[in-house]
Order: structure tokens, then C-alpha cells, then sequence
């Protein structure tokens, strides 16, 4: 048997690592374009386009982001199509991702005073100018702090996408315990990883709420 | 020919009927003082003719577009500014950039000619040198004078007055109404609901007085007020001490 030295593990850990941040980033970014797209529509008052969004939000937030992984691992399969582990997770994690992001985001735009958007309105500004100018850039500053802080849920849902075969740092894990059977170590050190990871995040996030109510 | 005519409008939130059948004329230049008790309806009036408010049965027409139904609100409000109570300036614009947001956006024009749109409009109101002033750093009165130059700047026909001077501090409340009576001189339509008695005496054209959902009284608001018609107009001038 090869022997694994801690540093053997560790580094192969990092190199795995990459696949979380980047799975992470992408996921994050995608969702978050998703998320502002369903934002319009749910806060539209046009009432058929927000029960639609808002079935949408339910549905990704009201089943297990697991689920939601096998659903399009295995599910996009079933139509003849090839769907490789890296495909399902970016999928899985945007539309759970833009889920989040659009009820957080909701609430943001809600926070901002119903005057707003009657000046604006009277200004004879349509909708989309309405968001675009006015309540946006109000809402943008309050939801800064929670959107930060939902990044670290997606880092953290990144470990799922393991099961369906994705190689991120939890995989990783997987595998090389599997080879020194040593899970206590192995398993404390993909906990280290990600909480290295999450940890400057949610600091991040308390430092600008902090900033945040100052500036109030 | 009015230029906003409202015809047995009525309207009701749930069950409780707010406006029951009102009808008021106003031509060019008519500088309207709506007075009543809160709750009279004079508020949800003023939201009706630039569409803030739907209403069920009658109907307005504002400088030829009928309001409601399947006309274009956009083109409506353009020509029907609107101040409110609480001012409701662009917290994150300065005083500047306030005036121009709806002069670049709806109507199209560039950075420079809507500068130049706003200094025209802050001058109007005094306050030439608020111009890179956010709200936050202007007393009430100067915030409100920002908003009624932002309306301005859309070059409306009539603008609506909300209780403009309703939450402000008693010793800001006159640069506010000199600004408003500058404005009648110039000519501009103007619908104010109101509670400064004086002003409306003084400055308006047309009082109409609203009680439980109706036009009470309407007439010369001197006439109106040196010799009240209804025991109800009595009343409320007495209150209000005007």
C-alpha cells in the first residue's frame, strides 16, 4: 500500500479545492444573473407573472438542493442527453442559487418606501426605469450584507454535487479516504478547507452590515 | 375648454365608499384649493387624476387624455406633476440629478441639456446652490422646494399639491408657499389639497370644499370663506381658526 503522507492528502485536497471555488464562483454569479431576472418578474405586480416566480422560488427552496442535483443529473439524461456531473451541479446550484437570491432580494426592494416609486411613477418613469434608477440602487446598498452572506450557503451546497460524481474537495475526500482509511484526518481537513473558505465571507458580510446601519 | 375635468367620479376601498360622485372643472391657469376634514376623500382625489389611484365609476380627463382604461399612463404623466407630503426625493441623487432623472430618462434629453433643465428649475425655486446637495443635507423646506422643481422640469400643464407643507416644521412652511405663489403668477395649473386656510384664501382661485366623499361647496374662495353657504364649511372654517 502507498503511503500517504499528510502532506500527500492535504495538497490533494487543495488541487480539488479549485473545483469548489470555482463551482462556487460560477454558481453564484449565474444565479445571481437568474436570480435579478426573476426579481423583476416577482415584484412586477402583474399577478400571474409573480405566482409563476413565486412557484419557482417555493419549488427551489422548499426541496432538498440534493433532489435538485439528481433531478438534473438524472433527469436531462432521460430526454437522450448527455449531462456530465459538472453540467447537473452548475444547473442545480444556479436555479437553487437564483431562488435564494430573488426572495432575499425581494425583500430589499421591499424595504425600500413606498414613495419611491409613487415620485417615480409620477415622474412618468415606466417599470423597468423604475427599478433600473430609483429603487435598485436603494435596495443595492440594503442587500449587499445578506447577498454576502448567502454566499457561504452556496459554498457549503457546493459539497453535494460530490454525490453525483462532481470531483470538488468533498469528493476528494471521499477518495482518499478510500485509499488511507484514515477518515478522522482526512474528513477534519476538508472541514478545515471549507470553513478557511466560508469563514473570510461571513466576517465579510458582518463588516458591511455593520458599515451598513452607520451609514443609516 | 377645462383642462381637467372630473365627472361623478366615485370610488370605495372595500366596503367603505370614499368618493361618491365628484365632479370639478378646471380651466387653464385655475389655482384649486381642495379643503376638508381628513377622511373626506380630498387626498385619494388628487392620487385619481395622474392614476396613483384607480377609480370605479365617472371619469377625468387631464389636458385631453382621459384617465384610466386603456390609455397610456406614461403620456398622462408627463403632463401631471405631482408633490407629495412626505417629498419622497431620490435619497441616493443629489438635488441636481433628482431634477434630471426624468428629463434624461422619459423625455430623452442628454446630461447636459437637463443640467441646464435643472439649474433653470432649482433657480426658480432658490436654491441654485443646493444644486450637489443630496437630500439628507437639505431642511425640510428645501427638500420639498427640490421636489417641486422636479416636477417642474417635466414641464407639466397642472401640478398636483398633496399637503406639501403637511410635514414640515411651522417656520419652513412659508418658503414652500412662496415658491407655490410664484407659481400661480406664472400662470401654472394648480389642484391643492391644503390645510393652510390663509393661503388657500389668499392664492387660490376656486375653493372646493369635501365632505363624506362630495363637493360640499366650491366657489371664489373669498366669497366662500367671508360667507359659508352649508352649517358643514361653517364649521370647518371655525375649526381651523382661518
Amino acid at each position: 500500500m502507498a503511503d500517504f503522507s499528510l502532506w500527500v492528502i492535504l495538497s490533494n485536497l487543495l488541487l480539488a479545492a479549485r473545483w469548489t471555488v470555482v463551482l462556487s464562483l460560477v454558481a453564484f454569479v449565474s444565479g445571481g444573473l437568474v436570480g435579478l431576472a426573476l426579481l423583476f418578474l416577482r415584484v412586477s405586480q402583474v399577478p400571474w407573472l409573480e405566482f409563476v416566480t413565486k412557484c419557482y422560488i417555493e419549488f427551489f427552496q422548499g426541496t432538498p438542493l440534493l433532489m435538485q442535483l439528481f433531478l438534473f443529473f438524472f433527469g436531462i439524461a432521460l430526454f437522450g442527453i448527455e449531462v456530465s456531473p459538472w453540467m447537473a451541479a452548475w444547473l442545480a446550484l444556479t436555479f437553487w442559487t437564483s431562488a435564494f437570491l430573488t426572495e432575499i432580494w425581494r425583500g430589499c426592494v421591499e424595504a425600500v418606501p413606498r414613495g419611491q416609486w409613487e415620485a417615480s411613477t409620477s415622474l412618468a418613469l415606466s417599470f423597468i426605469e423604475q427599478m433600473r434608477y430609483v429603487i435598485l440602487p436603494q435596495a443595492f446598498r440594503i442587500a449587499i450584507p445578506p447577498t454576502v452572506g448567502f454566499s457561504v450557503q452556496v459554498v457549503k451546497g457546493t459539497a453535494l454535487t460530490s454525490i453525483i460524481g462532481f470531483i470538488e474537495v468533498t469528493k476528494a475526500g471521499t477518495m482518499l479516504n478510500n485509499a488511507t482509511f484514515r477518515p478522522f484526518l482526512v474528513y477534519s481537513l476538508v472541514a478545515l478547507i471549507y470553513f478557511a473558505l466560508c469563514f473570510p465571507l461571513s466576517w465579510y458580510a458582518k463588516i458591511l452590515e455593520g458599515r451598513f446601519h452607520v451609514a443609516r | 375648454m377645462s383642462l381637467v375635468s372630473i365627472k361623478d367620479v366615485k370610488k370605495s376601498f372595500g366596503p367603505v365608499a370614499v368618493l361618491k360622485g365628484i365632479s370639478i372643472e378646471i380651466a387653464r391657469g385655475d389655482v384649486v384649493a381642495i379643503i376638508g376634514r381628513s377622511g373626506s376623500g380630498k387626498s385619494t382625489l388628487l392620487r385619481c387624476i395622474n392614476g396613483l389611484e384607480t377609480y370605479e365609476a365617472g371619469s377625468i380627463e387631464a389636458d385631453g387624455i382621459k384617465v384610466g382604461g386603456q390609455t397610456s399612463l406614461v403620456e398622462l404623466r408627463r403632463r401631471v406633476g405631482m408633490v407629495f407630503q412626505q417629498f419622497n426625493l431620490f435619497p441616493h441623487l443629489t438635488a441636481a440629478e433628482n431634477v434630471m432623472l426624468a428629463p434624461r430618462v422619459v423625455n430623452k434629453m442628454t446630461t447636459a441639456q437637463a443640467r441646464v433643465l435643472a439649474d433653470e428649475m432649482l433657480a426658480k425655486v432658490g436654491l441654485s446652490d443646493k444644486a450637489g446637495n443630496y437630500p439628507s443635507q437639505l431642511s425640510g423646506g428645501q427638500q420639498q422646494r427640490v421636489a417641486i422643481a422636479r416636477a417642474l422640469a417635466m414641464r407639466p400643464s397642472v401640478l398636483l399639491c398633496d399637503e406639501i407643507t403637511s410635514a414640515l416644521d411651522p417656520e419652513l412652511v412659508n418658503e414652500v408657499l412662496r415658491v407655490v405663489e410664484q407659481l400661480t403668477k406664472e400662470d401654472m395649473t394648480l389642484i391643492l389639497v391644503t390645510h393652510e386656510m390663509r393661503f388657500a384664501r389668499d392664492v387660490g382661485s376656486k375653493l372646493v370644499f369635501m365632505h363624506q366623499g362630495k363637493v360640499h361647496e366650491e366657489g371664489p374662495p373669498k366669497q366662500l370663506f367671508a360667507a359659508p353657504t352649508t352649517p358643514e364649511l361653517r364649521q370647518f372654517i371655525g375649526s381651523t381658526g382661518a
